[in-house]
């Protein structure tokens, strides 16, 4: 294990500054949320028997479209409405799109190298972090002073209780395989054995139904119904703030997928460290990007095909089915761990 | 006529605790813990109407639809306009669903003036008419398709309605509003590829309704949604007054077409789809079944159709030489300038039909004078909308836009 230390200043430095600015960091995190609505939209476009974005850029197929929506939206007038908690009104989309994106400096993306804040258990660290981020969501329902923004909420709090706790089990569960909380070794377990998805396929399929939840996507965007609670918990807010709190489900999407690539689909495998670091620290972001922009692709497919569920029915498999599934997946980590792997 | 409003108000209030009681939603009074959310007029999930919804946690305890946002007079306009231009006016309500109106009211109008229309005018109105019903029936469910957040069928619905859209085109040369039918007859006889084409479509369609079947009516989330969701029983559908696929998805079988022919429907052999669960899901079937039963309705209609006159020989024998000359050469009917001051002798008439939507009533009043005295004009939305109050109660606030959805209801047509 080739560990870029903390103390090896200048590589350090400039590895953090890549790390958070440009490769997993905030420059990815924008070409790819980006990309990834501008594909939702086109595979939208393409079940639905129409064309999708097309006009900005029409040479390639409209992909700045979506640049052009976010200057719109901060071009737009931004309206504070007058009985908001206006502290609270402004600061809870800002907090979350923080702690949204704040994992990224603790998961490792490239063979031998440490991400910018490295700790033992970051697996641990990284849960505890993404799930401060629906508390935000919450604040920002109850501050906009509208019913509809308030029932939002509420609802992303019911759902996202009967979520997050299977997403967190199932995650925990395979750290029992691999006997460790830190995710560098969670891939380097993988590269000596099978990867995750096959060692616990159960595991997997919760995180992965979890994932679609506490991202929004469909057949779970329910906190944000449209033709039931106009924009959910961010009914109130219009331009840049708009943007922001429509692009905070793809960012939590993202850093998700890269979570469940690491865990489950073995990070940036098949390569392994060569001692190059500018080779290792390129080529095993990329691949692990590619594994996240896939997951990413399926999860947005999803809007094409399905309807949204009614509140009570997504809270019930949550806490029926899925948690069910989360115990089974404890179960088989266990007996992989205790009789097929010791 | 006089209506005795004390027992109807004792007969709703019953019936509302009645469906309470089958609800069993636990709630009966009304208090602090309740929310009243004003769904509308201007909310995604409105359309051109307020929902009131008295919302206790989740639980819908009370619902009010508030219609009027739309609302265009047009019975009282009609009393200043002349008999003939009153058609393009009661196409304007219900813009998804314009020939049955059209037919209820120049039926009307030719009952009062004693006239029929040829044959080959009537199969023309018969098949125009059944276009427009499976060009209705998927704007409906396209628009319950988004209410559930299903984009899909949203956009499939509105991309196959074109496809019925464009075959009207072809025969009256307008899109939406074809104001095709007029008293005797019709404007344009049907062009000489129009037969070939409507197969083309009705093939199109045919396919793509398998894919429906896939994707929506098997989707496992639409049936979660809509099965025994705003389950409308047959009593309570006969006493509400309930109409059209509504009223058939509840087991009755009733259908204006089958129980009061008109045009050519007595010639064409058809079956009324009826489903017997009443629920949201049985509604949308229902929809689906009449778009196949429609499309072999237009096949016999196309195969069936006569030769002969578009326009009774009562209207023709007014036109100019010029006039005869343009619908010799061309089949076109220009109307004769006699027509525009219309007057049908005194009298009242009235004429029901089957819209897309349900049973719509049309009743003329004639003082003798180019103006009706008095047009009464009972949309098919009109009587639906009471199921709001009635179907939502005791239901989720997410089903709401399910209700909504899946009876099909269009603000405009209710409120005239």
């Amino acid at each position: 294990m080739v560990y870029i230390g903390p103390l090896e200043i200048p590589g350090r430095l400039i590895y953090d500054f890549l790390h958070i600015f440009i490769l997993p960091g905030f420059g990815a995190i924008l070409v790819l949320v980006i990309l990834i609505i501008w594909a939702e939209r086109k595979i939208a476009g393409l079940v639905q028997l129409r064309y999708g974005p097309l006009h900005v850029s029409r040479r390639i197929g409209g992909a700045l479209q979506l640049v052009a929506d976010l200057i719109r939206y901060s071009l737009q007038e931004f309206i504070v409405p007058e009985n908001v908690d206006k502290i609270a009104y402004l600061m809870a989309p800002a907090l979350a799109l923080l702690f949204a994106v704040i994992p990224i400096a603790f998961m490792p993306t490239a063979p031998g190298i440490a991400p910018p804040i490295y700790v033992e258990p970051n697996l641990l660290l990284i849960l505890a972090v993404i799930s401060l981020a629906p508390i935000f969501v919450i604040v920002t329902g109850v501050a906009s002073d509208n019913k509809f923004a308030f029932i939002g909420s509420l609802r992303e709090a019911f759902l996202m209780i009967s979520y997050e706790i299977p997403f967190i089990i199932s995650i925990l569960s395979t750290a029992f395989i691999y006997g460790t909380l830190d995710l560098y070794k969670i891939v380097e377990a993988q590269s000596k054995a099978f990867l995750g998805v096959l060692l616990n396929p159960f595991a997997a399929l919760v995180a992965y139904i979890a994932i679609l939840r506490i991202t929004g996507r469909f057949p779970f965007e329910i906190s944000e119904a449209e033709s039931e609670l106009v924009m959910g918990p961010y009914t109130e807010y219009s331009g840049l703030m708009y943007g922001v709190a429509m692009g905070i489900g793809y960012i939590k999407l993202y850093v998700y997928t890269l979570l469940f690539s690491i865990v489950f689909l073995g990070g940036w495998l098949p390569i392994s460290s060569t001692g190059n670091i500018v080779f290792d620290y390129i080529l095993g972001n990329i691949i692990l990007l590619i594994k996240a922009s896939i997951l990413m692709l399926i999860a947005v497919f999803l809007r094409s095909v399905y309807p949204r569920y009614r509140i009570d029915q997504a809270v019930r498999l949550g806490w029926s089915l899925i948690l069910i599934l989360s115990g089974a997946a404890v179960a088989w980590s266990l007996i992989i761990r205790l009789i097929i792997w010791r | 006529m006089e209506v005795d409003r004390g027992s109807s108000n004792d007969f709703l209030s019953n019936l509302s605790q009645e469906l309470f009681m089958i609800r069993e939603t636990g709630v009966r009074e009304e208090g602090e813990r309740l929310i009243e959310l004003q769904i509308g007029p201007a909310h995604p999930g409105s359309g051109h109407m307020r929902i009131l919804a008295w919302v206790d946690g989740d639980i819908v305890v009370r619902c009010d639809p508030d219609i009027g946002f739309v609302h265009r007079t047009i019975e009282k306009l009609s009393e200043n306009r002349a008999y003939i231009k009153t058609i393009p006016l009661v196409e304007r309500p219900s813009l998804l669903d314009t020939t049955p109106m059209t037919i209820g009211y120049v039926n009307a109008v030719e009952k009062l003036m004693g006239i029929e229309a040829p044959p080959r005018a009537k199969y023309l109105r018969t098949i125009l008419a059944e276009i427009t019903r499976i060009a209705s029936h998927f704007y409906g469910i396209g628009i319950l398709a988004i209410f559930l957040g299903h984009s899909t069928g949203f956009m499939w619905a509105f991309g196959d309605r074109e496809v019925m859209i464009e075959l009207a085109t072809m025969l009256t040369g307008a899109r939406i509003t074809y104001a095709y039918v007029i008293p005797g007859g019709v404007r344009r006889d049907m062009p000489q590829n129009f037969p070939d084409q409507v197969e083309k479509g009705l093939r199109y369609i045919e396919r793509r309704l398998k894919d429906w079947e896939k994707l929506f009516l098997n989707n496992p989330v639409v049936e979660r949604r809509l099965r025994d969701i705003g389950v409308l029983k047959p009593v309570m559908a006969r006493r509400l007054g309930i109409t059209g696929p509504n009223l058939r998805a509840s087991g009755v079988d009733y259908d204006v077409r089958m129980a009061e022919p008109y045009e050519a429907y007595d010639e064409i052999d058809f079956m009324i789809p009826v489903a017997e669960e009443g629920d949201a899901y049985a509604r949308g079937l229902v929809r689906f079944k009449e778009i196949e039963q429609s499309i072999s309705i237009i096949r016999q209609a196309i195969k069936k159709i006569p030769d002969g006159d578009i326009i009774s020989p009562q209207i023709s024998r007014l036109f100019n030489p010029l006039m005869k000359k343009i619908y010799a050469e061309t089949r076109r009917v220009k109307f004769p300038s006699l027509l525009a001051t219309l007057k049908p002798p005194k009298g009242e008439a009235m004429a029901r039909v089957e819209a897309g939507r349900g049973e719509a009533l049309f009743h003329i009043i004639s003082d003798g004078s180019t103006n009706p005295y008095r047009f009464r004009f009972v949309t098919p939305s009109f009587r639906n909308v009471i199921l709001f109050k009635y179907l939502i109660p005791g239901h989720r606030l997410a089903d709401i836009p399910a209700i909504y959805g899946s009876i099909d209801y269009f603000p405009p047509e209710a409120d005239r």
